[in-house]
């Protein structure tokens, strides 16, 4: 009954049971250490491990139709998360209004200690790599691409000290990911409008995901920046 | 198993190519029923709570503000709309997404409540949610692995492997954590203790229609 395409080889159909075995596996090992876990927020992040199983369990079907169900699995298991983690953080606030000196000593931050990165290579080797990242990227073009470029543009940030970049600055990327937006959307339609342009859409499509992914990329690299040079 | 034996004579089909979405009496009355009640809860206004003070003989109002009130109007909606089109769904990935959707709009419904104790119970439910992400979702892909389809008017014509029957116990065990009932109803419980009441009403009622679906589903599947 199920149709397995004669050129793929036996050794990729032997897998596919070992693969959700270990999915179930991974899962079953997640469930146990959330068991034994008793910080909230380190369930939390176990219970994403979980969710990175079902990836497993999806993606060892591996067929056109599969990969279609991994994207919405994956984006189901992130709003979660997200919603989850709210629920956390609103109600440790409910907490802390309830009796204010319990976070006087906290503080929350991505690193809790501040802490200086002096180290030569970090001045000197970066403008470099970044650069080359970014043309890999810009040559690669689409999701792929638009990762590595933000990769470089995530080192470049690191490594550079400047604080408290210009509004114009971010206020412009978040108008490169707007516009890159933009070709994407005219990409995908004109593949569906007209098919004879399949080449020009098709580099529009990815020249744009190349800038939005690079912007967003980029963009978390200014958060991590702003984060990193507290002393 | 055939569709009319479920759910009483077919009304009709309406092919999208291999999803086939069908009409019969019974989901034709789930849809309507949640649409309406989706209807009555787009109009209404939320309740107040009366809570009686401790140590005083006057009662205080729990009342709900504008913005919660709308956000928590908005998110009923939807969750109303997903569940009335889990009812009517003909997909067997399609149903586990509205499953999904409707396990995160739950959290979501109770989110911009004040008590802690809610918030508490809807952090857990959560948690149980996620982690039946995986025995939902690896469930349906098991059964798309060895069928080959998720169209349910085809997976209706097949007989059950071993495969299928496990991929099926999965989902049913996905499909028992996300909506939260038997076993895991504890932490749900506590969910509906707080103000606002029409909106928190759908959270109950979509795990019930869900529920009925499922078994629908199920039996479709391994019969």
């Amino acid at each position: 009954m199920v149709f397995i395409p004669p050129h793929v080889p036996a050794e990729f159909i032997s897998m596919y049971l070992p693969a959700i075995y270990a999915g179930l596996i991974v899962g079953f090992i997640g469930s146990m250490a959330i068991a034994m876990r008793r910080e909230e927020i380190h369930i939390l992040i176990l219970t994403d491990l979980i969710g990175l199983a079902m990836i497993f369990v999806v993606s060892a079907v591996g067929t056109d139709l599969a990969e279609a169900l991994i994207l919405p699995g994956l984006v189901v298991e992130l709003a979660e998360t997200l919603a989850i983690s709210e629920i956390l953080l609103s109600r440790e606030m409910h907490k802390i209004e309830a009796d204010p000196r319990r976070n006087l000593t906290k503080s929350t931050s991505l690193f809790p200690q501040p802490f200086a990165l002096d180290m030569e290579i970090m001045t000197t080797a970066p403008n470099f790599i970044a650069l080359v990242l970014i043309a890999y990227g810009i040559f690669l073009t689409g999701f792929t691409g638009g990762a590595v470029a933000g990769g470089g543009i995530v080192l470049y940030a690191l490594s550079k000290k400047a604080r408290g970049l210009p509004v114009l600055v971010i206020d412009g990327i978040a108008g490169v990911s707007g516009i890159a937006w933009c070709l994407w959307i005219i990409g995908f339609a004109l593949f569906f409008v007209a098919p004879g342009l399949w080449v020009l859409s098709l580099f529009l499509a990815a020249c744009g995901l190349l800038l939005k992914v690079a912007s967003k990329v980029g963009l978390i690299g200014l958060l991590m920046r702003e984060d990193i040079d507290k002393e | 198993m055939d569709f009319g034996t479920l759910g009483g004579n077919l009304f009709g089909t309406i092919p999208l190519g291999d999803i086939v979405l069908y009409i019969t009496p019974l989901s034709l009355f789930l849809f309507a029923v949640l649409l309406v009640f989706t209807l009555l809860i787009a109009i209404s206004k939320t309740e107040t709570q009366v809570e009686a003070t401790f140590m005083k003989l006057s009662n205080t109002d729990v009342k709900v503000g504008k913005k919660e009130f709308k956000q928590r109007r908005f998110l009923a909606v939807i969750c109303g709309i997903a569940s009335a089109g889990a009812m009517l769904t003909g997909d067997l990935f399609n149903f586990t997404l509205f499953m999904a959707l409707i396990g995160i709009l739950n959290i979501g419904i109770v989110s911009a409540v004040k008590q802690t104790t809610v918030l508490n119970s809807a952090y857990q439910y959560g948690l149980i949610a996620m982690m039946c992400s995986l025995p939902l979702f690896g469930g349906a892909s098991i059964i798309l692995a060895s069928t080959g389809t998720l169209s349910l008017a085809v997976l209706s014509q097949m007989s059950a492997t071993p495969m299928v029957v496990f991929g099926a116990v999965l989902m049913l065990l996905g499909i028992l954590g996300e909506s939260g009932v038997a076993p895991f109803f504890a932490s749900k419980a506590e969910m509906f203790r707080t103000p606002g009441s029409p909106f928190i009403v759908i959270i109950h009622l979509s795990s019930l229609f869900i529920i009925v679906r499922a078994v629908e589903i199920l039996l479709l599947v391994l019969w």
